[in-house]
Parts: C-alpha cells; structure tokens; sequence
C-alpha cells in the first residue's frame, strides 16, 4: 500500500519537473510571444545568460501572425459575402431577371384569360385550358369559383370574356412565381330574360387576383388562384 | 539533471520556417479569393436593383394604404401624412384640396381603413428613381351611422424617389371596362 503511494507520488514529482522546463521550453517555438509570466518565470529569466530568448524567431512569430490573420480575414469575408447572398430581395428575381419576368407575365396573362373566359357553345375549351393550365389546388380552386358561373353561363347560353389587363411580378424564387393580375370582365347573352340581358351586356366587371405559377416541363402552370376571399 | 542538457539543443534551426510559409501562401491565397468574393457579392447591380424594387414596393403599399386610410376625428394627423407619403403633382394636388376634402369628411364623419391584399412592382427605372406598383387594396368605409362597406380598389401607382426616399406621384384605379390601361 505504502510502496504504491511513493511510488505514485514519486512518479507525480518527476513528471512535474519534467513538465515544468518543456513549458519554458517551447515558447519560443509558439506563435505568440509572450513573455514568461509569474514569479517562477521570472526566476528563470534571471537564472542566466544562456537562455535562448535572445534568439527567439521573429520572422517565424510574424509569418504565423499573418496566417492567422490572413485566415481570419478570409472567414470573415466568406461569412458576409454569404450573409449579402442570403438577402431576400436577392433571392427574388422579379424584374431583376427581365427574360424570365416577361415570360411568367405572358404566360400567367395567357392563362388567365383562357381559364376564366367561358363560351356555352365550347365547353370543350374551358375544360381543356383547365387540363392545360392547372396544377395542384388551383385544379379545385377554379372548379369551385366557376362550377356555378358555368351553370348561369349555360342556362342563358352566355360567353364570358376575360381579358387581362395589368400584370406584375410579385416575386420569383427558382421555378415558382407569384403574378398580380388585373383582369377585366364581361358576359353577353344570348338567350333568357331581355332584360336580364340588357343588364349584363357590355358591363364590365374588375377583377384582380394573385397567381401563384410553378415551371414546369418548359412552361408556368398555375398552382394556386388568390381572389382575396371574393368570388 | 536532464534540464540544463535540454536546454541547449539550439532550437532555432529546428523552426519550421518552411510549412509556416505554406502555410501563410495558402491563408493569403484563401483570404484574396474571399475579398474578391465578398467585394463581387457587395457590387453585385442585380442584388442593388432588387434591394430598390423591394423599397420602392414597401413605400408605394404604405403610400397607397395611407392615402387610403383617414378618421374624420383626426384628420390632421391624417392628412399630414398623406403629404408625407407623396410628391411632386400628386402633393401638389392634395395640399391643394386639402382644405375641401377636410371640410366634406368632417361632415360625413367617416372612417376609412385600408388593408394592401397584395402589391408588385411592374417597372423600376433605378437611375432615373421611378417606378410603377399595382396595389390591390380593400378599404373599408365606417359611416356615421355605423355601418360598414368593403371596397376592393386595384390601384396603379407611380413612385419617384426623392432624397433617397421612394414617394407616390401618381395615383390612380385601373380603368374597368375594356379600355387600354395607361
């Protein structure tokens, strides 16, 4: 038991003097240049002239400064170059990409001029720029808003015209965009009530609805319809 | 006993001064690569012209929401920041009429409040400082009596930027009815 005990502590002893000349011993060879610091360090200092401080590597200090340096620098600007990058309004291409805001204009224009006008006598056409144009929750959206419209338009055998008349790119994001559009609205009939008729004839309704577009396969098909809660 | 042997090992031709070297070209070498970054993503004309088109849409739907919004107990405020948010003719127009159409809201004591549904920008001319939003907006009207009506308005405004700040010029409802907008 006791033979353990000094043989441990004797073995702590050695190999704290062995640790304590490696600290001494080392620095000059680290990077920072510090001074020795405490009352032991000092001792040393004075213990005489052969300490090798007077030769400490400078050039080498400086070199591995500038490293450090260099390389905080080069963090630093790949951070805020990122951090600049990750800005929303960079992200957004709307109007910034002119090519790709022209064409999911057009297109989204189109679309809605199709999907929203109604002929009693082409039903066809109606379900096929449906087919077409539509994608995702826009397909039930768009039967619902006209599932009635359609309805009225066949009982007085009407034509409902759409016809676009603003458009504006909220935003692009890669393959989706968001169009606000402003389109203008009309019905003619050409049966039922004369005066029923006469009302609706030539009257124009405003519209304005947001669009929500995907690209897909080439060409924008339209996803969502936002009629801010009207129908 | 081992102590003083060590201690005179000249260390000095030991020193790395080979790798260090290396080591500092490589830091140098990633530090250029990313201040050229950095400098190409900070004078990017792209991103400063999103930045302008994201300013002048957040002015134009506060401008349109403000011109579109006035309590007759406190039409001053109101119609204060009514010229704050506009220029040119527009401002002119508005100062202009202040006065009667302070009189007319006063007697019909409305309240009017407007909510943008969705706005965009349709064109930016970045040097000159303009731009064109559409604003799709829904006001509603309190009468005196109480009783409340929603109003959908598609708005066309016209913004100039004045001391760096972007302002309407223009306001006006899309036309209705078949006629070329503009």
């Amino acid at each position: 038991m006791s033979t353990t005990r000094h043989h441990i502590n004797r073995q702590r002893l050695r190999q704290a003097r062995a640790a304590r000349p490696r600290v001494v011993e080392v620095r000059p060879g680290t990077r920072r240049a510090a001074a020795p610091r405490g009352p032991e360090a000092t001792a040393e200092r004075a213990s005489g002239p052969a300490r090798p401080r007077a030769r400490r590597p400078w050039g080498l200090v400086a070199l591995c400064g500038l490293t450090v340096l260099l390389g905080a620098f080069a963090g630093w600007a790949h951070a805020e170059a990122e951090s600049l990058r990750a800005e929303p309004a960079r992200s957004n291409t709307a109007l910034t990409d002119v090519a790709r805001t022209s064409e999911v204009k057009g297109q989204v224009a189109e679309a809605v001029d199709r999907l929203f006008s109604y002929d009693h006598a082409d039903p066809a056409a109606f379900d096929r720029a449906a087919k077409d144009l539509l994608t995702g929750k826009a397909v039930a959206q768009h039967r619902d808003l006209f599932t009635d419209v359609r309805e009225r338009a066949d009982a007085r055998k009407a034509v409902i015209t759409t016809a676009v008349t603003e458009t504006a790119v909220e935003r692009i994001d890669g393959d989706r965009a968001r169009v606000l559009v402003y389109a203008d609205q009309s019905s003619v009939a050409t049966a039922g009530g004369k005066a029923e008729a006469e009302q609706d004839d030539g009257v124009y309704a405003a519209a304005m609805l947001a669009v929500d577009a995907v690209h897909r396969d080439g060409r924008w098909l339209v996803t969502a319809l936002d009629t801010f809660g009207r129908t | 006993m081992e102590r003083p042997a060590r201690r005179r090992v000249p260390r000095r031709l030991r020193t790395p001064y080979a790798p260090a070297l290396a080591l500092a070209l490589v830091a140098g070498g990633f530090a250029a690569w990313a201040g050229q970054d950095w400098y190409d993503a900070a004078h990017d004309d792209r991103a400063a012209y999103a930045v302008q088109r994201d300013r002048a849409l957040a002015a134009g739907e506060q401008a349109v929401q403000n011109l579109n919004t006035l309590d007759h107990r406190d039409l001053d405020r109101g119609l204060d920041l009514w010229e704050a948010s506009t220029t040119g003719e527009l401002r002119e127009q508005l100062t202009a009429g202040r006065d009667a159409f302070a009189g007319q809201v006063k007697e019909a004591e409305t309240v009017s409040t407007a909510r943008v549904l969705s706005g965009a920008v349709t064109e930016l001319d970045d040097r000159a400082g303009r731009a064109r939003v559409l604003v799709a907006l829904r006001v509603t009207v309190r009468a005196a009596d109480g009783t409340r009506t929603d109003k959908d308005s598609r708005m066309l405004g016209e913004l100039t930027r004045t001391d760096g700040r972007w302002k309407l010029s223009a306001l006006g409802q899309a036309p209705v009815g078949g006629a070329p907008a503009g």
